[in-house]
């Protein structure tokens, strides 16, 4: 009997990697020709990032009580200076400009969710200076913690799950939601969710730099390669 | 037929395309199976300022278009025309329809959008954009937020032949008759047709005629060959006893009386008693037989069948019960024989003739459906195969080399009946 158990347990278990394997984690709008090149609209960077494992961090990077807040904001400074980094144009829109836009969630596979706030249809967002931006990355959510995995929070079959609590940390990791906008046409250009992982041995602030640096490599990677061809 | 009519139709269209010489194509990014309502209650909506065509010219050139849409209602959609929400969605709208994209790319994503357009009833939004050389055409209706067709047609000055092209293009569809409020709430409580309960019992009785041989379909002629062909000599002798088929005919008309019943549509039983008649296979040429007149036996048989079922309902005044069925009978021989009238007396070969046992015992098993039409008047037809047997391994006795040989210690055959049957549920 324990036997056929095992033998149950493993071909549920083989059912479920063999799904997870499957999924897609981006979409892609037909009219999605050209990914952006040396010039980039950026919004979400202040309020998309999240910490989780909190105490974890606290413990290892002497920010204290706020570390909440003051590892989120060296993530989003980072971050932006790594697209700095990478587009030679960068225009940094206010979040603001999205709030009133309502929040959305966009299929990119069979159960998997994103949510999000993208603009009206018909509602043309403009830059502060008065500029229309062509093309706007809007950068959902950041979630910063440790050996996450993305199904755990966009799939929502397993949404629910209560994640095993590990003694050891491999990694630290992000998992960014993001869309590049078509503003003109008020359309999701591409869609993606990612999961970057970084090993780490003692924490530092150079491994969360790192992270962010990661992030932004994939994330331009992916606009690389969401392009319809 | 159909495919037929549709390469004429294509054929028709090439031409007219090659005629008419159009620069401009004609051009439909997709049309799913929306439905064109007679007297159609059509509403047009464009963001231009100016719309492109009449209202009431529109009318016209529908009925010129299609026989079959009866009296048509056209008007502006000034509803939506005032909306900022329904402004800014058809802004939207003019600016993304292209070629090659789906429906669910120009879906309405504010919700509020999606509720208007969820709440037209049964009209058709006709929306019209300007595109300079041609007209971006979408058709809303109720069932969706996003569009059920798209496409663009060349753009004319004269309004009339505008509205033609339109009408041509997207509203030449077969036309159906429009529900009134009250046929469609009563369409929205009705009952699905096809919902039935399953009763708790359901019971028949039926009789059917059939027939029954040896061979069983499928299988090898030489595997019944020898017991098929042989003849009876001398009132007894055959080459083996083994089979019933070696003395008596086995292909015969079969007839059953039977009453059953079944649980929940699932396990049921059944009883039955069937008839047939089998001639002895006597050898005509042995003189022996020539006193004989007639000489065959009634084959009398009761069983009892378990059984069980699967109920499908493909039409709302049809039920189609597909069973299979397990069981077993009793057989009984009952000997007709008769010499000539001119014979007073029999030989001593006629004396010591064989003898059948009484009863055999045998199984059978096999499947069928039973078609019931307005819950009672039933057609059966099934098949198996049938046992009957007799227990050879008795004790030995000292009498053993005396007594006759047992026949018929294993016989099998294949049978295929169909049966007129009344069916009712008796406790509801």
């Amino acid at each position: 009997m324990a036997r056929l158990w095992g033998t149950l347990f493993v071909l549920v278990a083989l059912l479920f990697t063999g799904c997870a394997e499957s999924y897609h984690w981006s979409a892609s709008h037909p009219a999605y020709k050209q990914a952006p090149y040396a010039e980039i609209s950026l919004t979400g960077l202040q309020k998309a990032f999240v910490l989780t494992r909190t105490k974890w961090f606290a413990n290892r990077l002497g920010y204290g009580d706020s570390t909440q807040i003051k590892a989120t904001e060296f993530c989003s400074k980072a971050m932006e200076r790594e697209f700095r980094g990478v587009y030679s144009k960068i225009t940094v829109l206010p979040d603001s400009l999205l709030d009133s836009a309502p929040e959305e969630s966009q299929k990119l596979d069979e159960r998997i969710f994103m949510k999000g706030k993208l603009p009206e249809q018909g509602i043309v967002v403009k830059a502060p200076d008065g500029t229309t931006p062509p093309q706007i990355l809007i950068i959902h959510e950041v979630i910063v913690g440790t050996d996450l995995k993305r199904e755990n929070f966009f799939d929502y079959a397993l949404i629910h799950n209560e994640s095993e609590e590990k003694r050891e940390v491999q990694n630290i990791s992000a998992i960014v939601s993001y869309t590049l906008w078509d503003n003109l046409k008020q359309r999701a250009l591409f869609s993606a969710v990612d999961e970057i992982q970084h090993p780490v041995k003692a924490l530092s602030e150079q491994d969360l730099e790192q992270l962010m640096r990661q992030t932004v490599q994939q994330i331009r990677k992916n606009l690389y390669l969401g392009v319809s061809r | 037929m159909k495919r037929h009519s549709l390469g004429l139709f294509a054929f028709v269209l090439l031409l007219q395309l090659l005629f008419a010489n159009t620069l401009c194509a004609k051009d439909v990014y997709f049309d799913s199976k929306w439905t064109l309502w007679q007297n159609a209650d059509i509403l047009i909506w464009t963001p231009e300022k100016e719309p492109p065509i009449d209202p009431k010219e529109f009318c016209l050139s529908l009925k010129r278009n299609n026989s079959g849409i009866g009296n048509p209602k056209c008007r502006l959609f000034g509803e939506w025309e005032r909306d900022s929400l329904a402004v800014r969605y058809a802004n939207w709208l003019a600016n993304n329809m292209e070629p090659g994209l789906d429906a669910h790319y120009l879906k309405a994503r504010h919700s509020s959008m999606a509720a208007k357009i969820q709440a037209v009833e049964d009209k058709i939004v006709l929306f019209i954009a300007d595109k300079g050389s041609s007209l971006q055409i979408a058709i809303f209706d109720e069932k969706s937020s996003e569009p059920r067709a798209a496409g663009s047609v060349p753009k004319i000055a004269d309004k009339i032949a505008q509205g033609d092209e339109i009408a041509s293009t997207f509203f030449d569809r077969h036309t159906k008759r429009r529900l009134s409020k009250e046929e469609r709430l009563k369409m929205e409580t009705e009952p699905d047709d096809l919902y039935k309960e399953t009763p708790n019992f359901r019971t028949w009785v039926g009789v059917s005629a059939g027939y029954a041989q040896a061979q069983i379909p499928l299988t090898p002629s030489n595997w019944y060959k020898r017991r098929v062909r042989s003849h009876v000599g001398n009132y007894r002798v055959t080459r083996d006893s083994v089979s019933l088929w070696n003395f008596i005919d086995d292909s015969t008309p079969l007839f059953t009386l039977y009453a059953g019943g079944i649980w929940f549509g699932f396990i049921g039983g059944e009883i039955f008693y069937r008839y047939s008649n089998h001639d002895v296979k006597i050898d005509e040429k042995d003189p022996v037989y020539e006193e004989l007149d007639h000489w065959d036996f009634t084959q009398n048989e009761i069983g009892l069948n378990v059984m069980l079922s699967r109920t499908y309902s493909p039409l709302k005044w049809m039920d189609l019960h597909l069973f299979a069925f397990l069981g077993f009978q009793y057989s009984f021989y009952s000997e007709d024989i008769e010499l000539k009238d001119s014979k007073k007396k029999p030989s001593k070969e006629y004396e010591t003739r064989f003898k059948t046992e009484d009863p055999y015992k045998g199984a059978l098993f096999g499947f069928g459906t039973q078609c019931v039409l307005l819950e009672h008047y039933g057609l059966s037809v099934r098949t198996g195969i049938s046992s009957r047997g007799k227990d050879i391994y008795t004790e030995p006795s000292p009498e053993a080399a005396a007594e006759p040989t047992t026949i018929g210690a294993s016989t099998v055959d294949w049978f295929i009946s169909v049966g007129l049957e009344y069916h009712w549920t008796p406790f509801r």
